[in-house]
C-alpha cells in the first residue's frame, strides 16, 4: 500500500539516476525494502484472491457530462532559466548495466528504470514548488462529481517519438497492457485492476480515468501514462523476451539512441520535441546527449570525475564533501561545489521500538529510551554537523506535517525521572534494572556504514544507564527480521510517499503479525480511530487536521526515536555547467537529473566557459575556487548554521 | 603431558630450540605479549588503577562501576578518571588518581570540540597511536583485539587438533572401511567453500565468539586429520607397534602411548602456523564485516578503517605493524620448533 502510488511518486522523487547516489547504501536499503514490500503485498493479493474479472475498458459511445469544469494551470511560476542554452553532453556513471530495458516484468525493477520512465510523460504533472497540478500530455482536466473520475483533454501536439500522435486510445491501452498476464508483472496486474476501474474514451483527444473508489488526492492516481498501442499491438507469451532490449517509443524529451551492453547507454535530445514550448518545459532538458557509462566502483567514479571523464559527482556524504574534495581540481577552481537545500518528504529514519517486547510495554521506559539517545552528539561529532535532527517521522509533507513536534533530546535527568517512575533502579554496573532484568536491548541494523554512528550512541546511552547491543545484519536479513517483529529496536528508515501513510505503520490491523510495516506493534484504539478517519476522509482540510493529530499521537506514544535527515543535495561539478538563479526546486533530489519531468533538466552546458576552463587547465592557470550554498528552500525548523 | 616428562631427547630438543636465537627470542616476545594482554586491564583502561579519595583507597579496575557521585562529581554514570585526576590536581586536597599507562578503554569515544576524528597520534593526549574514525584509542583496540585474536586462534587450534588428531590417528590405525568412509567424508567436506558458508551464516545471525570458533573448527579439522592419518599409517607399520601389540597392549594404549608420542614432532611443528592462520582468518572475516559483532575491538575492523581512511596513515600502519610483528614472531617460533624437532640435525629449510 505504501507504494500504491509507485508510478507517480517515482517521478515525484525524481530518482537521480545518472549519478551515483551519495547515500547509495541507505537508498539501496530502502529500495530493497521497497521491493520486499511490494512482494509482500503481491503475496497478500494472491492469497486473498482479489482478482476481479473486468468489464472491457472501451465502453460504447460514451457521452461527456455537461456540468464538468475544465481546469488548467498556466499561472504558477516557472523554475527554469531563460538564459539556458541547448547543447553539450552530460557524462554520467551508473554502477551496473540494466538487466533489461523493459519497465515491467521480471528484472525490470532496477535503478536504471527511472531514466527510461522519466521520458514517458503522464497526463498531468505536479509543480515542484507549489505542488499544484500542471499540464503534461493533457492540457485540461476536470474532476467528476462522483469523486472517482477525472476527465482529461489531451494536447493535440503530443507525439510519440516515432511521430505518431498520442491519442486517448493509448491510455485505454495502458490499462489493457498493465492488466495483461503476458507482461508477467503481478503487482501491476493487481494495481491496475484494484485501483483503476476503467478508461473512458470520448474521442481521440478526450478521455476519463475512473478509480475503483472515491479517494482523496485522486489526481495522484489517475494521471496515468499512455502506452503506445500502435507499437505493441496484441501482446503474447513472447512479451518478456521480445522487449528486453527494445527501445519503446516515448513522449519525453529524450530517447535512447544507442547502447553497448555492459558498457554504455546514450540518450539523445529530440530535435523538435512537441513539449519544447510548454510553459513548464521551456528552457529545460538542455543537453544534447546524455551518456551513461558503467563504472562498477564508487572510488573509480570519483577518480574518473577528477579526470573530467564524468561531469558531476554527488558529495552528500560528509567525508567526500569535507575531506576528499580537498583535491587540486577543486582547489584550482576547475570544479565547483554546490550545497542546495530542498524541502521534500524526509525518510522516517530512526529507532523503532517493538512494543511486543516486555520492556517496551511501559511507556515510561520508552520515553526514557528516547531521552537516552544522544543523537545530537552523533550529528556533531561524527557527521560533522552535516546531517540534521529529524524531529518526527513525517517531516517535509507540507501542511500535512506537524511542525510543533520536537524529538526528545538526550537528557540524563529525564531518563532518571521516567525510569524511577517505572520502578527501575540503577544496578551495580550502572545499567537500570528491575526484578533481575537489565535495561539492555538489541539494536538491529543493516548497514555497515552506520556502525560508526551506533557506537557513539551506545557509549552515550551507557551514561544514561541503558545498554545497547548492536547487531549488524545484511540489509535484507535485517528487514526480514523487522517484518517478522523479532527485533527489540530496529534502526531503519522508510521510503517516502507523497502524502503521509499512517495505516501501514501504526494501525492495530497490522500489529502483532509478521510481514506488515507496523514494526512497533502499535495497538492503540484511539490511534486506530484517528487513522480510520484519516483514511476515509475526502476533505483536504480534515485530512490535514487529522494528519497533524496522528503525528502528535505517535510522538506521545514514544515508539519511534527519530534520528537524522538530509534535507539537501550536494554536488561537485565541472565549472562549465550552469544553473538557474535558484539552482533547483523544493523537490529536487539531484541538480543533475537530466530527465525528471517534475524538476529535472534545469542545468545547461556553457561552451564558452568550457573552452575557457580547458585553456586555463592547459596553461596551469588557477581559477577562483567556488562553493555555492543555496538556502532558498531550507526548512525553517533547521536552525543550525552552515559554513 | 608427554612433553613434560623430560626425557633426554626432549631436553635435547629444548636445547636446540634455545640455540636458535631468532626463534627463541620471538618465543619470549610472543609469550610476553600474550601474558601482558591477559592483564590488559591494568595497562590499557579508562578506569584508574588506584584512587585515593578522602582517606579511602579505591581500585576501580576490578571493581564494579563507580558512579561519578562517589568521588564528589555531579553525575550518576561511570566516573571519568582522566577528568577526576585533573580535578584532584587542581583542588590539591591530597586526593590522587593513578591511571594506567594508556588511560583509554577500547570502546569509549574520545571526541573533541571543533575537530573530527580520526585524530593523529599524540603523546600529550596519551593517544600513542592516534584514534580511529569515532575517536577510539587505536592502541587500546589493538591490545584488546590482540587478546581476542590470540585466544580465538588458540582455542581454534585446540578444537582443530582435538578432532584432527583423534580422527586422523583412528583412520590411520584402523584403516579399512572406517578409513575409506571418512576419506570420502573429508573429500566432500573439503569441497564446501567455507568462507561463503561463514558469510552466509553471519549475515543471518551475528556469530558470537564461541559460535565463530565452532563454525571455523567445523571446517578447520580436515588438514590435521589428513596429516595425522598419513603419519599414523607410517608409524603403525613400525616394529615397536608390532612389539606393543605382541605384548597385548590395547588399541587405545598403542595409539595414545606409542603412536602419538612418535608423531608429536609433526603436531608441534604445525601448531604455530595454525595459530597465525587463526589470527589471519579472524582478521580477514572482521575486515569483510562478517566476524565478531561490533563494537568488539578487532584488527580486521581497524584494517578496514585504514583502507577507507588512507590519508589517516596511523590507522592502517598501526594495525599492519601489529599484524606483521605478531605473524613474524609466530612464524619464527614455528620455524625454530620445526628445526628443533627435526631428527636430521644439519638440514636447512628454504
Amino acid at each position: 500500500m505504501k507504494r500504491l502510488k509507485a508510478e507517480f511518486t517515482n517521478s515525484l522523487q525524481s530518482k537521480n539516476l545518472q549519478t551515483i547516489k551519495p547515500e547509495t547504501r541507505k537508498r539501496e536499503f530502502r529500495v530493497n525494502m521497497l521491493r520486499m514490500m511490494i512482494k509482500t503485498f503481491v503475496k497478500f493479493a494472491l492469497v486473498a484472491g482479489i482478482f476481479f474479472l473486468h468489464v472491457p475498458s472501451y465502453a460504447a459511445a460514451p457521452e461527456l457530462p455537461k456540468d464538468i469544469k475544465w481546469l488548467t494551470n498556466d499561472s504558477d511560476p516557472v523554475f527554469a532559466s531563460q538564459e539556458a542554452k541547448r547543447g553539450g553532453t552530460l557524462h554520467a556513471a551508473v554502477m551496473s548495466f540494466p538487466m533489461t530495458f523493459r519497465v515491467v516484468g521480471p528484472d525490470s525493477n532496477g535503478s536504471f528504470r527511472s531514466a527510461i520512465l522519466d521520458n514517458h510523460l503522464s497526463l498531468i504533472g505536479i509543480h515542484p514548488n507549489t505542488l499544484n497540478i500542471i499540464p503534461e500530455l493533457a492540457t485540461y482536466w476536470a474532476f467528476g462529481k462522483d469523486k472517482k473520475t477525472m476527465y482529461f483533454r489531451l494536447n493535440k501536439m503530443a507525439r510519440w517519438s516515432d511521430g505518431t500522435p498520442v491519442t486517448a486510445g493509448d491510455f485505454a491501452y495502458s490499462l489493457e497492457f498493465m492488466r495483461s498476464k503476458h507482461i508477467v508483472a503481478p503487482w501491476y496486474n493487481d494495481y491496475y485492476t484494484r485501483e483503476i476501474d476503467r478508461v473512458i474514451v470520448f474521442d481521440d483527444y478526450t478521455l476519463a480515468v475512473v478509480a475503483t473508489k472515491a479517494e482523496p488526492d485522486l489526481y495522484l492516481k489517475l494521471g496515468i501514462a499512455p502506452t503506445p498501442a500502435h507499437y505493441y499491438g496484441k501482446l503474447d507469451d513472447n512479451f518478456v523476451r521480445k522487449y528486453n532490449w527494445e527501445i519503446v517509443p516515448n513522449t519525453g524529451p529524450y530517447q535512447m539512441s544507442e547502447f553497448v551492453k555492459g558498457k554504455h547507454i546514450i540518450f539523445r535530445r529530440k530535435n523538435d520535441w512537441w513539449g519544447d514550448e510548454l510553459k513548464y518545459f521551456k528552457n529545460r532538458f538542455n543537453v544534447e546527449k546524455v551518456i551513461f557509462t558503467v563504472v562498477r566502483d564508487m572510488n573509480m567514479i570519483w577518480e574518473y570525475f577528477k579526470k573530467g571523464k564524468e561531469d558531476e559527482f554527488g558529495l552528500t556524504i560528509p567525508e567526500y564533501w569535507h575531506v576528499k574534495s580537498k583535491t587540486p581540481v577543486i582547489e584550482n577552481g576547475y570544479v565547483h561545489k554546490i550545497w542546495f537545500f530542498n524541502d521534500t518528504q524526509q525518510s522516517a529514519m530512526g529507532l523503532w521500538l517493538n512494543q511486543d517486547r516486555e520492556i517496551f510495554k511501559d511507556i515510561n521506559v520508552r520515553y526514557a529510551f528516547a531521552h537516552a539517545m544522544n543523537v545530537e552528539r552523533v550529528i556533531e561529532k561524527v557527521l560533522r554537523n552535516d546531517y540534521f535532527r529529524l524531529e518526527h517521522g513525517f517531516v517535509g509533507y507540507g501542511k500535512y506535517s506537524n511542525e510543533s513536534i520536537r524529538a526528545r533530546r538526550f537528557d540524563l535527568e529525564k531518563v532518571g525521572y521516567y525510569m524511577r517512575r517505572a520502578g527501575w533502579d540503577r544496578g551495580a554496573d550502572g545499567i537500570w534494572g528491575k526484578n533481575g532484568n537489565r535495561f539492555s536491548v538489541e539494536v538491529t541494523y543493516g548497514s555497515e556504514a552506520h556502525t560508526q554512528r551506533l557506537v557513539v550512541l551506545k557509549e552515550e546511552a551507557k551514561k544514561a544507564g541503558v545498554e545497547l547491543r548492536l547487531q549488524n545484519l545484511d540489509s535484507t536479513a535485517a528487514f526480514k527480521k523487522f517484518l517478522e517483529k523479532k527485533h527489540d529496536v530496529a534502526w531503519m528508515g522508510w521510503s517516502t510517499s507523497f502524502r503521509p501513510q499512517f495505516w501501514e505503520h501504526f494501525h492495530s490491523a497490522n500489529a502483532h503479525k509478521p510481514q506488515t510495516n507496523n514494526i512497533t506493534n502499535t495497538d492503540d484504539p484511539e490511534m486506530d480511530k484517528l487513522i480510520d478517519a484519516y483514511r476515509n476522509s475526502l476533505e483536504e482540510e480534515e485530512r490535514i487536521k487529522l494528519s497533524v493529530e496522528i503525528q502528535a499521537k505517535i510522538h506521545e506514544l514514544g515508539v519511534f526515536v527519530p534520528t537524522f535527515m538530509v534535507p539537501y543535495v550536494r554536488h561537485a561539478y565541472w565549472r562549465w555547467w550552469r544553473f538557474p538563479e535558484i539552482p533547483g526546486t523544493k523537490h529536487s533530489a539531484s541538480l543533475f537529473d537530466p530527465f525528471g519531468s517534475m524538476a529535472g533538466g534545469l542545468f545547461w552546458f556553457d561552451e564558452k566557459i568550457y573552452h575557457e576552463t580547458k585553456e586555463a587547465m592547459k596553461k596551469g592557470e588557477k581559477l577562483r575556487p567556488v562553493t555555492i550554498i543555496n538556502e532558498t528552500y531550507k526548512m525553517k525548523s533547521i536552525t543550525m548554521k552552515i559554513e | 603431558m608427554i612433553i613434560m616428562r623430560l626425557n633426554p631427547l626432549t631436553i635435547k630438543k629444548i636445547k636446540r630450540f634455545k640455540s636458535i636465537r631468532r626463534g627463541f627470542y620471538s618465543f619470549l616476545l610472543l609469550v610476553l605479549m600474550i601474558l601482558s594482554s591477559f592483564f590488559a586491564e591494568m595497562l590499557v583502561n579508562s578506569r584508574a588503577l588506584i584512587v585515593f579519595y578522602n582517606g579511602n583507597y579505591y581500585f576501580p579496575v576490578y571493581e564494579s562501576m563507580n558512579p561519578g557521585v562517589k568521588f564528589g562529581l555531579d553525575y550518576d554514570y561511570e566516573t571519568n578518571y582522566r577528568q577526576l585526576q585533573k580535578r584532584f590536581k587542581e583542588e590539591a586536597k591530597g586526593n590522587w588518581v593513578i591511571l594506567p599507562p594508556v588511560p583509554y578503554n577500547p570502546y569509549e569515544n574520545d571526541l573533541r570540540e571543533d575537530r573530527f576524528p580520526p585524530f593523529p597520534p599524540s603523546f600529550a593526549e596519551k593517544h600513542y597511536l592516534g584514534t580511529d574514525n569515532v575517536g577510539r584509542d587505536i592502541l587500546a583496540r589493538l591490545v584488546y583485539g590482540f587478546r581476542i585474536a590470540i585466544i580465538f586462534s588458540l582455542l581454534l587450534l585446540l578444537f582443530d587438533y582435538g578432532i584432527g588428531i583423534s580422527l586422523g590417528s583412528a583412520m590411520g590405525y584402523f584403516g579399512g572401511k572406517f578409513d575409506l568412509f571418512f576419506q570420502r567424508i573429508i573429500e566432500i567436506w573439503s569441497n564446501v567453500p567455507f568462507l561463503y558458508v561463514i558469510i552466509i551464516i553471519s549475515s543471518i545471525v551475528v556469530p558470537s565468539f564461541f559460535t565463530l570458533i565452532l563454525i571455523m573448527a567445523f571446517f578447520g579439522w580436515i588438514g590435521m586429520t589428513w596429516t595425522i592419518r598419513t603419519v599414523t599409517y607410517k608409524e603403525k607399520a613400525r616394529e615397536y607397534v608390532l612389539a606393543a601389540r605382541a605384548l597385548g597392549a590395547s588399541n587405545s594404549r598403542i595409539i595414545f602411548r606409542h603412536i602419538i608420542p612418535n608423531t608429536i614432532s609433526v603436531i608441534v611443528t604445525y601448531a604455530p602456523f595454525a595459530v597465525s592462520g587463526g589470527i589471519v582468518a579472524l582478521t580477514s572475516l572482521d575486515y569483510l564485516g562478517f566476524g565478531l559483532a561490533p563494537p568488539t575491538p578487532s584488527w580486521g575492523e581497524l584494517l578496514q578503517q585504514g583502507w577507507i581512511h588512507m590519508d589517516s596513515w596511523w590507522i592502517g600502519s598501526s594495525v599492519i605493524g601489529a599484524m606483521t610483528i605478531t605473524l613474524v614472531t609466530v612464524t619464527f617460533v614455528g620455524e625454530a620448533v620445526r628445526e628443533a624437532f627435526d631428527p636430521k640435525m644439519y638440514s636447512t629449510y628454504e
